[in-house]
């Protein structure tokens, strides 16, 4: 193990200049907004992750779908302009199938994700930074076993997006439309959090 | 100024929208949002796996989310201490002890194996909540969508199963 943080963060900040995806102050600034929304509207708490997995709140789905249908709508005009590009991922069946499965067990159990888990860190919850442990254990496993998964997660079936599919501008108003639709359809229903305890 | 203590679904959610155009725009980061090989980055990295194929392949993209997350737990840590006034150490979530149990040993005990099983899940599936749903999903990606579709089945299964006293 090598757990020299500056040597870490001296190699990762290296690797960050050498791209052309914005300075450290951006990224920093990019990640603190997010922080911010999430922590702000409580959707990084275990009682609303975990309440939707009970079907309890629907706060984070609604705010989720909500997010998507307006992103999406707008993100596909601003590709086309040449303000932005696609990023896609590929499909991989065995391995979106399985790891989708293992994810979701895990996410209902610890009630957070990869993204919202740290800001819960970030307010003191002692339990999910159990959890972000787990977390990096699971990466270095992952990382040390990968060459023998590669069979699990199986080939790349290409990164095709619905609306290349389709190929007409009026397709992405119907899915953004049916997202928002979506948000506004689940029940208001929220599970008001409290503070835990120690 | 009165600023509200909580943020609602639909501020919220086009908070985050926006959040996903700056991040994709060329005067942005021209790149989406993640955060789950972020952390695989780390775990590797602290592991002294640098030079295997994974950690070679991810390098890029796990560096760029490790910085994204130190912005992450500073946002998260202003606004639970200045805004919503919700920060505060703790084990137990309210909710975790009405439909699970009391104990503190059982709570850090199944978050350590959630935790680790969301990020090795998320690193079969090449992304998690950010990536694959947020991120993919607002680019009608089909890998992003299918991942979507099998996250809410399963988390809600795990739920009635997991839970008692529903």
């Amino acid at each position: 193990m090598n757990l020299n943080i500056v040597e870490f963060f001296s190699q990762t900040i290296d690797l960050v200049h050498k791209q052309h995806h914005g300075s450290i102050p951006l990224i920093l600034f990019i990640g603190i907004l997010f922080g911010v929304i999430i922590q702000w509207s409580r959707v990084d708490t275990f009682d609303k992750i975990a309440g939707f997995a009970i079907l309890h709140g629907f706060k984070v789905p609604k705010m989720l779908f909500l997010a998507i249908g307006i992103a999406s709508i707008g993100l596909y005009f601003m590709i086309k302009m040449g303000w932005a590009h696609y990023h896609i991922k590929p499909i991989v069946l065995g391995g979106i199938l399985i790891g989708g499965v293992i994810f979701a067990i895990g996410m209902a159990i610890l009630g957070l994700c990869p993204g919202t888990g740290p800001v819960a860190v970030s307010e003191g919850n002692i339990d999910v930074l159990t959890g972000l442990i787990g977390g990096l254990l699971a990466g270095a496993l992952f990382t040390y076993l990968y060459p023998d998964l590669k069979s699990i997660i199986g080939p790349n079936l290409g990164k095709v997006t619905l609306a290349q599919l389709v190929n007409h501008d009026w397709f992405i108003f119907i899915y953004g439309a049916l997202l928002i639709f979506i948000a506004f359809w689940l029940p208001e229903r929220e599970v008001e959090e409290e503070v835990g305890e120690i | 100024m009165n600023i509200p203590k909580r943020l609602g679904w639909i501020p919220g959610g086009i908070a985050i929208a926006l959040l996903i155009w700056f991040t994709f725009s060329t005067i942005g980061a021209d790149r989406p949002i993640g955060a789950s090989t972020g952390i695989a980055y780390m775990g590797a990295w602290f592991f002294g796996l640098q030079n295997s194929e994974y950690f070679q392949h991810i390098k890029n993209s796990g560096s760029w989310e490790v910085i994204f997350l130190i912005g992450v737990l500073i946002g998260g840590f202003l606004t639970s201490v200045f805004i919503t006034k919700t920060f505060k150490f703790r084990i137990l979530p309210p909710l975790w002890k009405k439909h699970k149990n009391n104990s503190p040993a059982s709570r850090l005990i199944w978050s350590f194996i959630g935790g680790f099983m969301v990020v090795f899940g998320a690193r079969l599936a090449g992304g998690c909540t950010s990536g694959h749903f947020l991120s993919g999903a607002s680019q009608t990606a089909v890998s992003g969508l299918l991942f979507g579709g099998v996250v809410i089945v399963v988390l809600i299964l795990t739920g009635r199963l997991f839970y008692k006293n529903l």
